[in-house]
């Protein structure tokens, strides 16, 4: 059968096209029911085995599920409870078509066949197919397919009985009419037997307070309110950023202002959420504000009693209208397309009853009421709490649990937080993508050597950190004649293993890279090959993928090779060992000797890397010792760096850009590149201003003159200021970024931070997937591998940038977010007096960093929003004086340090001054134990130090 | 537009509710008009074709290209203004017609029998009314029933039609215009079913080689396909004819 | 085709008998099939079929700005197309004094605001309208091209339905228009004042009406009037030989009463066309 549907369309350039497709009735199309005899056998996971059991029928029975359902109820879906449920293909088409993640998330259940699930395409079946009448809303005509699809199976199978749920009361009133035996989701799952746990994670979208209740918040405006009043400018459209600080005031980014525009007041915010689009009104300018530097937090218990939000905001209110240089200002009259996600946080404790409010970790999100009959439990528990609804009436949104995470303040609980904080994936590798590894044990075959160039006779050897079992580089150096010198570097060869396509390939592809928390390392590909088959141990042979340069002595590359090798690394050594054995003149043999060669020509690369206007900068950077038994932090440090680190990462840059030269050459257009944009030269103005007031002139015109300032910013009495310099420096710059070479201009392939025109990745494939991409590439040009598809396509590329580029911020995020926690878990109960350096100065407080422990903490002068009575700011030459001790940026302190545990969830260093030492202000020092002394007088202060993945 | 969509997806239906390797609905005629030696119209999807057939008769205009040995096929491809989704600015004349203009002569030159016909010239008109997606293998198929309207002696029928490759592994039978658009290679074969033997082949968009043979297959299925529905046409226009002169109730 | 004199002289008695060699009288048609919503993508369509003549239309619309000295109104374009389906003479660039003659004598048909008001097919004053494209395709040619054409844009246009424009914002030199989506919710246009073309054939002393392709070959002289709403729109001479003033008189009078009898079939015919569900097209 075959009939067609007509729609018109606007097109790209304007006009109105009558488009006409077809739509194909079959007869071959099957219910999926086991019991069933008429239909053709399909693979079906519809089981008669399974029983669905509520209370209301006494009858096993199977479910069809109306789209608000899976919009709206995903969480209890994804219980393991309900089995045998139809999913129709108009609400499959639906669920696509409103939410792309519900749908995948829905997928994943469908696929599982221990669930039960069946999608029937009744769209395309003769039976149930119907066609839109006219002047016909689709929304009814999806409403009308899928109850025909309902009476549909009454009629077909007899035997069996068919539940529909459904949320839309209309809908359900109709299909009662129609003989369909209906329900809401509320009432199904209530009448569950054993349905404890399901309750608390039902949907609260339907729910109604009593009539009586006084709206907390004003109407929205209607959707075609907002659009007509958008597009005639009366309102603007604009993403909402709550305040961390104070939970009455937001700021929305409109694109067409430079300013933000500040929103206040419940009124003001009007149930926006931080994340989402909003429409929004601008006031005129008299009734414009100032951003507050008040904090406000919500302090409200569970009810809708809204008394302390109205004291509060006439505090804010007060606060924000006595000053000048009023910003923009305006309220919130609709939510165009909210962000709502799933929260991390806690229970709010001292509420009793089934109502209990949410503190998510993250402050720009207001509490959640959710429902729970197991609060007692939950209170000790990390929870992830996902919103609902936000009906004007309630003073918070309405959610409901999702799962709990484990108990608070556990290591495994805290990374699992950061993990899902930022989205990491961070699950068990499936079956399908270990079924992609090799089988062990493996060997080298036959095949093998004659396809790649043996260098088992060369002395290579690598250098990694301690503990390293993922290592992806190894290195050699020869005097091939007196003149010149061939260097390798030898590259794990991953791509070898990961054939593009599969499971494991795509898996890898997702997680796009290995993330490093402190005690755990989440990896971008099973174990076996990260840590075993592509890792290139002492004393393995191993397959590598290499890149041979000749140079002279001056480290000038007279010619490069690419090929896929084999390998025997003689002997993994640690930055430390490498260094011992360049310093200790008596070993004499090669390893020895080329090691030294390296260094050699490292120092001379580095040098002219530098005279081109590389930049060196700085972050604090720290190791923490973990207890190998207790998991616990024995000691946080700053990690040490030797002359070997800096010779590893020049070859291995060198590497990275002759590769991109070479793949660029022979793929114009689907390179995968890294480029690190030239940061504007606003960025720059805090780094500027601190120079000025300390009498130096940072140039930042370029990239060469910076680096040029940088080195000139030295004063002898305070060695680690040129630290300081370039630890600002480092927070002026932009992300480096993947690309596809097709999708920029050559002159935006620059890496500002290196100063080279072309860049890549391809020397850390073990735990970067653009190198796998890269080396892929590299591979057909050597003629060692074919190419496929999505590897010569500009866009699918490009796509697989932008996923890269996300997960790569985001684990830097994690990696960061780890060593926090693990730094405040290390000085919980501890008092500590350190040395440190004031950053930044403030109106009422300093910005101190700690480089022992990286920490870079705020030393309050005075409360939030006042100025103290003690020191003296003088906003001209940014300093705090106090009698005669005044306090420039960047000059020398002593702190005492402790930890504010007062909120579980936020936990804070919290500082006192020590020296130099201020009446009525500071506080004397503690004892030292010796031990502290010694460590403390030797806080390394000029060590400079690249954070090497940063490129 | 093409990130949502899939080409087949994954319960096997296409966007149209096709499988993988069904053809779209074929319905044809032939002798739809009096003028020409024969004419036939075909729908495929919704693609429409008129053929129209003219010859052999003598080289018209440039006697110089007449051949001793074989007849010279003419072929024209044209399409009506209004026959695609924007309207285009003229029916001929611009490149893709003219290539289509001249694959449609190799493959037909393929499968008439020119030796007995030298010094002649057969015309072969067709004209497109609804763009839907695969119209170079509808004219060719259209072009197939118009010859065999005009009688003119084939060596077999050359049908043809496209294939693709779904979500990278699956191929796909004739490719609707909705499914052009998401992308994904496309492959076009004519091809003289009964011998099997491929008269025109060609490629559109990046093909990677390890697909080529199994695609290729699926092309050669849908030909042979789309042959059998021809023949069916034939057969029962052959009757209504034959028939309206009383002439089949002899047998 | 080619006629001996002594077919030619057949022809002339026959219609100086008022009795035509197919059996018509003088003023007759011969039987024509029209379909309308034939091109299911087009926005209107049909198709005419007189005798051996087939003629196929099509309606597309497209978003346009007037014409800066006419910013009320919309536009209107014809586009013939002689398909070498009819015959190989029209093949490559050889239909084009044919397409041009009729397209150029359409417009000129439908020129007159009296016969098709463009100001209703005006979005916004001097910034957009819609422009019709009435696209014709010349598929069979078996005499009386002009009268086939004019039926079937008539009834093309009959078929049209323009897409309601829900709202049109102007901001600046952009404008943002929305139009409705739903096919039901259309304009139909207003296509009685439309013209209908009667070729007035001059055969011996007599004005025969749709001559057949032999008739035309007798012809010496034949007049295309246009006739729109009892009045004439356009009238023109066709043919090699001259006609006095007094046949013309009587060609006018004539074409004039068949034409207003032709449109008063027309109407009734697609007043009762029902919307069917599978168009039968070509394949009938």
């Amino acid at each position: 059968m075959f009939t067609t549907k007509s729609f018109i369309k606007k097109n790209k350039v304007g006009n109105y096209l009558k488009h006409v497709r077809e739509h194909y009735i079959r007869d071959d199309i099957a219910c999926g029911l086991q019991e069933c005899e008429s239909c053709f056998p399909v693979e079906s996971f519809l089981s008669p085995d399974h029983e669905n059991k509520c209370a209301l029928f006494e009858f096993n029975h199977y479910i069809i599920l109306d789209t608000n359902v899976i919009l709206d109820q995903m969480d209890i879906l994804e219980e393991s409870i309900l089995g045998n449920v139809i999913i129709l293909h108009t609400v499959l088409k639906e669920v696509k078509h409103r939410s792309l993640p519900m749908y995948k998330r829905l997928y994943n259940i469908i696929d599982n066949p221990s669930r039960h699930f069946y999608v029937f395409i009744n769209d395309h079946h003769k039976g149930t197919y119907l066609q839109q009448k006219e002047a016909e809303l689709v929304n009814d005509y999806n409403d009308r397919c899928i109850r025909a699809a309902c009476s549909w199976y009454i009629n077909h199978a007899p035997k069996c009985r068919f539940i529909f749920l459904t949320d839309d009361s209309a809908n359900r009133a109709k299909a009662l009419q129609e003989n369909i035996q209906s329900l809401s989701v509320s009432d199904y799952i209530t009448n569950l037997n054993n349905n404890s746990s399901l309750t608390d994670k039902l949907s609260r979208k339907d729910y109604h307070a009593k009539d009586a209740a006084k709206d907390v918040f004003p109407n929205h405006l209607t959707n075609v309110e907002l659009l007509t009043g958008i597009r005639e400018g009366r309102l603007l459209q604009g993403t909402f950023r709550a305040s961390r600080d104070n939970f009455l005031e937001g700021f929305v980014s409109v694109d067409s202002y430079e300013d933000q525009i500040i929103v206040q007041g419940r009124a003001g915010l009007n149930r926006a959420v931080d994340g989402d689009t909003v429409a929004l009104e601008l006031f005129r300018e008299d009734d414009w504000v100032c951003p507050s530097d008040i904090v406000l937090e919500d302090e409200g218990v569970e009810d809708e009693n809204v008394d302390d939000v109205i004291s509060k905001e006439n505090e804010l209110k007060r606060e924000t209208k006595k000053k000048r240089g009023a910003k923009p200002t305006g309220r919130v009259v609709g939510i165009i397309r909210r962000k709502w996600r799933q929260y991390c946080g806690i229970l709010q404790g001292g509420i009793d009853g089934v109502y209990q409010l949410f503190v998510p970790a993250d402050k720009s999100i207001p509490k959640i009421r959710v429902e729970t009959r197991q609060a007692e439990f939950l209170r000790t528990q990390k929870l992830i709490v996902t919103i609902d609804s936000w009906p004007k009436h309630s003073r918070y949104p309405h959610g409901h649990f999702v799962r709990a995470l484990g108990k608070i303040g556990d290591q495994s609980t805290e990374n699992e937080v950061i993990l899902l904080e930022h989205d990491v994936p961070h699950s068990q590798f499936s079956e399908e993508v270990l079924a992609c590894l090799p089988k062990m044990p493996w060997i080298i075959t036959d095949d093998d050597v004659t396809k790649r160039v043996d260098l088992r006779h060369l002395d290579i050897c690598s250098v990694d950190p301690p503990g390293c079992t993922d290592i992806d580089d190894a290195l050699h150096c020869r005097p091939i004649d007196p003149e010149k010198l061939e260097v390798g570097v030898h590259i794990a060869d991953v791509s070898h293993f990961i054939r593009p396509g599969t499971p494991l390939d795509r898996e890898a592809a997702s997680r796009a890279t290995t993330v490093y928390l402190v005690n755990n390392r989440i990896d971008m590909v099973p174990e076996l090959l990260s840590s075993n088959l592509c890792s290139l141990r002492g004393g393995e042979e191993r397959f590598a993928f290499s890149c041979i340069w000749e140079m002279d002595h001056n480290a000038n590359i007279l010619n490069v090779r690419f090929h896929k090798s084999i390998i025997k690394s003689r002997k993994a050594m640690t930055y430390e060992e490498a260094q011992l054995i360049i310093d200790d003149k008596t070993k004499q043999d090669s390893v020895a000797e080329s090691l030294r060669n390296l260094n050699k020509l490292a120092k001379i690369m580095k040098q002219r890397r530098l005279a081109n206007g590389a930049l060196v900068l700085a972050s604090p950077e720290v190791k923490i010792q973990m207890d190998s038994e207790t998991m616990e932090p024995l000691d946080v440090e700053v990690k040490k760096l030797f002359e070997t680190n800096s010779m590893i990462e020049e070859f291995m840059l060198q590497a990275n850009i002759s590769v991109a030269e070479k793949i660029l050459e022979v793929f114009p257009d689907c390179a995968m590149l890294r480029r690190h944009p030239v940061p504007p030269s606003l960025n720059f103005d805090p780094l500027v201003k601190a120079g000025r007031h300390l009498g130096f002139e940072i140039k930042v015109d370029s990239g060469k003159n910076l680096a040029k300032s940088l080195d000139e910013a030295i004063k002898k009495d305070n060695p680690y200021l040129n630290t300081m310099f370039r630890i600002l420096a480092t927070r002026c710059m932009l992300q480096a970024v993947y690309f596809a070479s097709g999708a920029f201009q050559k002159e935006d392939y620059y890496h500002y931070g290196l100063a080279v025109p072309l860049y890549t990745h391809f020397t850390s494939p073990i735990r970067r997937y653009a190198d796998i991409i890269v080396h892929r590439l590299l591979a057909v040009i050597c003629g060692s591998d074919a190419t496929y598809p999505d590897l010569l396509d500009k866009k699918k590329t490009t796509d697989l940038c932008q996923n890269l580029n996300y997960r790569n911020r985001m684990a830097q995020y994690a990696g960061r977010a780890s060593i926090a926690f693990n730094t405040h878990l290390f000085f919980k109960g501890k008092l500590q007096d350190e040395e440190g350096y004031v950053l930044y100065v403030r109106k009422n407080a300093l910005q101190i960093l700690i480089p022992r422990y990286g920490l870079e903490c705020t030393l309050f002068l005075a409360r939030k929003g006042e100025t103290s009575n003690i020191f003296e700011y003088n906003e001209e030459d940014q300093t705090q004086k106090a009698g005669d001790v005044v306090l420039h940026a960047f000059d020398p302190v002593v702190v005492r340090l402790t930890l504010d545990s007062n909120n579980i969830q936020h936990e804070k260093f919290v500082l006192q001054l020590v020296k130099p030492v201020v009446d009525n202000f500071s506080v004397p020092g503690i004892d030292q134990t010796d031990d502290n002394d010694k460590k403390r007088k030797s806080p390394e202060p000029d060590k400079k130090k690249r954070k090497k993945k940063k490129h | 537009m093409s990130k949502n969509r899939e080409l087949l997806s994954k319960i096997g239906l296409r966007l149209d509710g096709r499988r993988a390797d069904e053809l779209r609905r074929i319905r044809c005629k032939l002798g739809v008009f009096t003028e020409p030696d024969g004419s036939a119209y075909l729908e495929q999807g919704l693609t429409k074709i008129l053929a129209a057939v003219y010859g052999p008769h003598q080289v018209r205009g440039n006697r110089s290209k007449a051949q001793h040995d074989a007849a010279v096929v003419n072929c024209q491809f044209s399409m009506a203004v209004f026959s695609t989704g924007e309207r285009k600015r003229r029916p001929r004349g611009d490149r893709k017609s003219t290539e289509i203009s001249i694959h449609l002569r190799q493959a037909l030159t393929a499968a008439i029998k020119t030796e007995l016909y030298p010094w002649s010239q057969i015309d072969v008109y067709v004209e497109v009314l609804h763009a839907d997606g695969g119209i170079y293998p509808a004219c060719v198929n259209a072009a197939t029933l118009a010859l065999i309207d005009a009688g003119i002696p084939l060596k077999e029928y050359v049908c043809a039609c496209t294939a693709s490759l779904a979500n990278n592994d699956v191929p796909m039978l004739d490719i609707s215009h909705q499914e052009e658009i998401i992308g994904g290679p496309t492959l076009t074969v004519a091809a003289l079913p009964m011998s099997g033997k491929i008269v025109l082949m060609e490629m559109s968009q990046r093909f990677h080689v390890d697909h080529l043979q199994k695609v290729l297959e699926k092309a050669l299925q849908g030909c042979r396909d789309i042959k059998h529905i021809l023949d069916e046409a034939v057969k029962s226009h052959i009757q209504d004819v034959g028939s309206s002169t009383g002439w089949a109730n002899t047998t | 085709m080619a006629l001996c004199e002594a077919e030619k002289t057949f022809v002339l008695h026959g219609v100086e008998e008022n009795f035509r060699i197919d059996g018509r009288e003088r003023e007759d048609y011969r039987p024509m099939e029209l379909e309308t919503n034939i091109v299911s993508h087009a926005f209107g369509s049909a198709r005419l079929r007189l005798a051996n003549t087939d003629v196929l239309v099509a309606v597309k619309i497209e978003v346009d700005v007037p014409y800066p000295e006419r910013p009320r109104e919309g536009k209107l374009e014809f586009f013939v197309d002689c398909s070498a389906n009819a015959t190989p003479d029209f093949e490559g660039r050889g239909g084009e004094d044919l397409a041009v003659e009729i397209s150029n004598s359409l417009a000129g048909a439908y020129r007159s605001p009296e016969v098709f008001d463009l100001t209703k097919l005006c979005i916004l004053k001097g910034r957009k309208c819609w422009k019709i494209f009435v696209d014709i395709l010349l598929l069979e040619c078996g005499g009386n091209l002009y009268d086939a054409v004019s039926i079937a844009v008539k009834a093309a246009l009959w078929d049209t339905r323009i897409p309601l424009v829900k709202s049109v914002t102007v901001d600046g030199n952009n404008i943002d228009m929305e139009v409705s989506e739903e096919l039901h919710d259309c304009q139909k246009l207003d296509v009685t004042g439309a013209p209908i073309m009667v070729t007035v054939c001059k055969i011996g002393e007599q004005c025969i009406v749709d001559p057949s392709a032999a008739e035309e070959l007798c012809s010496v002289g034949a007049l295309v009037i246009s006739v729109s709403r009892n009045k004439f729109s356009t009238i023109l001479q066709t043919g090699s030989g001259s006609l006095h003033p007094q046949t013309l008189l009587e060609c006018l009078q004539t074409g004039h009463k068949v034409a207003q009898r032709l449109h008063d079939a027309l109407i009734e015919t697609l007043v009762d066309i029902k919307p069917s569900e599978n168009s039968v097209g070509f394949l009938r």
